[in-house]
């Protein structure tokens, strides 16, 4: 008699892989071939997360096509079982999935369905309290560059290949123009959501390189730094004052070196 | 709202959570899958809402006490903490298994009878009720397969694994309905032998009959959560009340969802059921 954990692992086989003939686990009762209900089991597994990943990509699936897409979940759900229990967290590897099957003929799926999971995830985030100009009046100046900032949860900063945001807003306005050319080029995109609305906006290279330093926990001024790097016409206090008046930030840590009130940390 | 009501619940589920929040229709409780929320911080802030309002139960889904590679831990913790800030009346799982290793396999998966998955899912439950602070329910399962290796009868299972770790025990009749009809015994017997002193909660939900592939011309009964309560279940929902004593009771319907007001119109019948009974579950 197999051990408990040898017949899960029998079954684990037979359930992830579909390939219940082959491995289901002996000594099974039920019916007069057993072995065929496990298919039950295998459907729910299958089903359940195909169904899960088609309603996280419907624009993929406008883009593809359901019946394509359907398969290439299918393809997935087999190949990459969940890490874990929440399903809403599953499907994340879905978009390079994706894009080993029909790189050749749409270069731009990977980048439109990384755009189309955070979309995802960002509209169920909760916005925090925004701190305001007022509470940086606490930080001696000199300091700041050492300061660092917590931003909002539902904010994603996606460095694309293909501007795929254009094609996306076509999905979301239901818009058939009689011809869309999409030409290769890079396209800085800040995803911000929250409770079920969520916004794209095209940053220029310097910014977005300064709000996603910041939004990894960088100082503002390595933040700055980076985007000087990547554009010498940047402006980091231009860009503070940006952060600030769009309610991004939601806290500021500057530890032990202000100099006033430290305020929230 | 800390206390239940033996007024009938409903599953609370995603697509019917903005429409509660604003209607707030009559419900004795409402019982979600706290994994849905987990991930999820807007839905977890309208569910925050509600608990203002209805006693909420937490029913777990991914907990996985017959798992014979561990329990995941984190995910205990995450429950925990969802708990704390729900304070649910009651909080529940199954007696079944999803998880091998790290892989998590989205179904509730058979366990085998024997003693060896008895230590296995006791030290689990007395590790969960450990980690939640709080008792945990435990579901009898809807069966499509059963094991040669099995030594002992489900009821026996349930009554042991009681025993061992004090916790408590979820009831789904439908389900005993779905394994009876599936594995062949009699689910009045089975109710008969269902330890009622440790049931605290009664299930309800619907099930889809499909061809049996493992037996020519036969049925299959899936537990599938799709469809209306069927005459069997309603019919063995009376004999346990009636065994039991009043039990809090809920409509579980998690495909091809109804509008609110049907699904509470479920939860209505089976009040009316329940106080044809003779319990007094309206006050």
């Amino acid at each position: 008699m197999p051990s408990l954990a040898e017949l899960q692992q029998q079954f684990r086989e037979a359930v992830i892989t579909g390939e219940v003939q082959r491995a289901a686990p002996a000594a099974l009762i039920g019916g007069h071939e057993p072995s065929k209900r496990l298919a039950v089991h295998a459907r729910n597994y299958e089903t359940s997360l195909v169904e899960a990943l088609l309603v996280k990509f419907p624009a993929t699936g406008w883009l593809i096509g359901t019946p394509f897409l359907r398969e290439a979940a299918r393809r997935f759900v087999h190949e990459h079982p969940p890490q874990g229990p929440c399903i809403a967290e599953y499907g994340a590897g879905f978009p390079n999935f994706l894009s080993n099957l029909v790189r050749a003929r749409l270069p731009y799926i990977r980048d439109f369905s990384e755009l189309e999971w955070h979309v995802g995830q960002v509209a169920i985030a909760v916005n925090s309290p925004s701190v305001n100009a007022g509470e940086f009046s606490t930080i001696d100046a000199a300091r700041l560059p050492d300061t660092t900032l917590k931003l909002q949860p539902g904010l994603r900063y996606l460095d694309l290949e293909w501007p795929v945001d254009d094609l996306l807003k076509l999905y979301l306005t239901e818009t058939v123009p009689d011809q869309f050319e999409l030409t290769r080029a890079r396209a800085w995109i800040e995803v911000r959501g929250a409770r079920g609305e969520f916004h794209l906006n095209r940053l220029d290279r310097g910014e977005f390189t300064f709000r996603k330093s910041i939004s990894h926990g960088r100082s503002i001024g390595d933040a700055a730094e980076h985007a000087l790097d990547v554009n010498s016409k940047f402006d980091p206090g231009q860009a503070l004052a940006g952060l600030i008046a769009a309610g991004l930030i939601t806290a500021i840590n500057c530890g032990r070196l202000c100099t006033k009130n430290p305020g929230r940390s | 709202m800390t206390s239940i009501s033996h007024h009938p619940g409903v599953g609370l589920r995603l697509p019917h959570l903005a429409e509660m929040v604003v209607t707030r229709p009559t419900a004795g409780w409402l019982e979600v899958h706290p994994e849905n929320f987990l991930a999820n911080p807007h839905a977890a802030e309208l569910l925050t809402e509600l608990s203002a309002h209805y006693p909420i139960s937490l029913h777990t889904v991914g907990i996985s006490v017959g798992s014979a590679t561990g329990i995941d831990c984190l995910h205990l913790k995450r429950i925990r903490d969802f708990a704390d800030r729900i304070n649910p009346i009651l909080v529940s799982g199954h007696l079944a298994w999803s998880a091998y290793k790290n892989e998590y396999i989205n179904d509730l998966l058979p366990l085998p009878y024997t003693e060896e998955a008895l230590r296995i899912v006791s030290a689990h439950v007395n590790q969960v009720q450990d980690g939640l602070g709080r008792p945990y329910l435990i579901e009898n399962p809807a069966s499509y397969l059963g094991f040669q290796s099995s030594t002992m009868r489900e009821t026996d299972f349930l009554s042991e694994l009681v025993q061992r770790t004090a916790c408590q025990l979820l009831c789904d009749v439908s389900n005993v309905v779905v394994s009876a009809h599936n594995m062949d015994f009699d689910p009045y017997q089975y109710i008969d032998d269902f330890p009622a002193g440790a049931v605290r909660e009664v299930h309800l939900g619907g099930y889809t009959p499909e061809a049996d592939e493992a037996t020519p011309s036969a049925e299959l009964w899936i537990d599938t959560h799709a469809a209306p309560i069927a005459e069997p279940s309603w019919d063995l929902y009376v004999y346990a009340l009636r065994r039991f004593g009043p039990r809090p009771t809920l409509i579980e319907w998690d495909n091809q969802l109804p509008s609110l007001p049907a699904l509470m119109n479920e939860a209505a019948y089976a009040n009316k059921i329940a106080l044809e009974v003779g319990h007094a579950f309206a006050r």
